[in-house]
């Protein structure tokens, strides 16, 4: 990963890791248009534009705070393929509506869909944690969520009033479920071989 | 489940380990499959759940998510065009001109943000070390320059503390980013720190600067008596009611 050469647009990637609204801004003026236009001639609407980019931001975001994002091919196609991408699955999944696909011909730049195929990856990974995190107990979620939120370990003992050493092993025991109920997911199996 | 296993997997994590105990769970790992499978899944779960309960994320999303709303409401307004006046719809006009007037008249006498802001000195880096960025922040901070300090604060990694969470709250306030100092200062009052009143005061501020008066109120009057900002709050009660 390291090797490769990182894209100058990768500022777009670091932007919204730093939650900097110059650059999320300007990543609106630039690049929403053309989504907005394909949208619109593929049986969609403004609204539904609006989803979509703002959805593919979000997973762009949330891939580059966990794993770290190292973009290798413009900015520009990348998300417009995932938006793309994105707004043909909304379709897909609602094909009782008639669709009709203006489809241009164009050849895709192999680390565009290396790039993109990454992201998608990811998203699956994290809307798979995201149901299994909708299972756990009450008592395991609020633990779980206070751990990330607060400092220290001794505040989210303080908070819901138990002992340090409770916590503790709660935490590392409701991350131990989480831990099993993906690992026996069908889901999961087919996305990790 | 075997409770214990996972137990061991939070230690290695948090460094907890004999030098023994350490080779000996990474001997484990490297010999069973299913252990360092699990090993791999819960790293990723760990991570995953950092990135989801952060909150730099919740700030993210709020931004964009009103970025998002501006765009788009934008490109609406861009689609009323300019419609020629009859002569009298300028009489309207004329007098929609002195309604506003007068509104505008009116609005100075509503008290100012500038008026109550009067933040004390950043001193969040006393000793040498520490952060470049934090005391690039603080430097901007004293001498009143927030863009500069906004940007300093955004580059830095840690700032769990409520006392920067604070300070930083305070700068976006002055560049006019509200939902992210709004969310910040939120965090700050639900916790137990001595900026909680503050962060009360500051949330009120930030209101009044939005000219959103009755929020602002609320917030006033959620400030105990024994607050340091109690009695300027008092006062700028009055001045609005």
């Amino acid at each position: 990963m390291n090797d490769k050469n990182i894209h100058p647009d990768q500022i777009y990637i670091d932007g919204l890791l730093q939650n900097n609204s110059n650059i999320i801004q300007s990543i609106y003026k630039k690049f929403a248009p053309k989504v907005k236009n394909y949208i619109r001639t593929n049986s969609g609407d403004d609204d539904q534009a609006q989803d979509v980019i703002q959805e593919v931001l979000i997973t762009i975001y949330n891939q580059a705070k966990t794993n770290g994002l190292q973009l290798t091919c413009p900015f520009d196609a990348y998300f417009f393929l995932l938006c793309k991408r994105r707004w043909l699955n909304e379709l897909k999944k609602s094909s009782n509506k008639e669709v009709t696909l203006m489809e241009e011909n164009v050849s895709i730049d192999e680390s565009v869909q290396e790039m993109t195929f990454q992201a998608e990856f990811f998203d699956e990974k994290q809307y798979l944690f995201d149901e299994m995190f909708q299972k756990l107990g009450e008592k395991c979620q609020e633990v779980l969520k206070l751990s990330f939120l607060t400092k220290t370990m001794e505040e989210v003992a303080e908070k819901l009033n138990v002992t340090y050493g409770y916590v503790r092993k709660k935490k590392s025991l409701c991350t131990g479920q989480l831990t099993e109920m993906i690992q026996q997911s069908n889901r999961y199996k087919s996305l990790k071989y | 489940m075997n409770e214990e296993l996972y137990i061991t997997f939070e230690n290695y994590f948090n460094n907890e380990m004999s030098q023994e105990e350490q080779l000996e769970f990474e001997n484990q790992l490297q010999n069973d499959d299913d252990i360092r499978q699990k090993f791999e899944i819960y790293k990723e779960t760990n991570a995953f759940l950092k990135t989801k309960f952060s909150y730099e994320t919740l700030a993210f999303k709020q931004n964009l998510e009103a970025i998002s709303k501006e765009h788009f409401a934008e490109k609406e307004h861009k689609k009323t065009n300019v419609i020629a006046f009859k002569p009298w719809q300028y009489a309207v006009a004329a007098s929609i001109a002195i309604l506003f007037g007068t509104w505008f008249y009116m609005q100075n006498n509503i008290p100012q943000y500038g008026d109550y802001s009067t933040p004390e000195t950043a001193m969040f880096v006393e000793r040498s070390v520490g952060d470049v960025n934090l005391k690039e922040a603080q430097n901007a901070f004293n001498t009143k320059e927030y863009k500069k300090a906004v940007a300093s604060f955004e580059k830095v990694t840690d700032l769990k503390s409520p006392e920067l969470q604070y300070f930083y709250a305070i700068s976006l306030i002055e560049t006019n980013n509200y939902l992210k100092a709004e969310i910040l200062l939120k965090n700050i009052k639900s916790g137990t720190s001595v900026y909680k009143d503050k962060a009360t005061w500051y949330l009120a501020l930030s209101n009044l600067k939005q000219k959103k008066l009755e929020k602002c109120i609320s917030y006033l009057k959620q400030l105990p008596a024994d607050a340091e900002d109690y009695d300027k709050a008092q006062k700028l009660l009055k001045k609005i009611d």
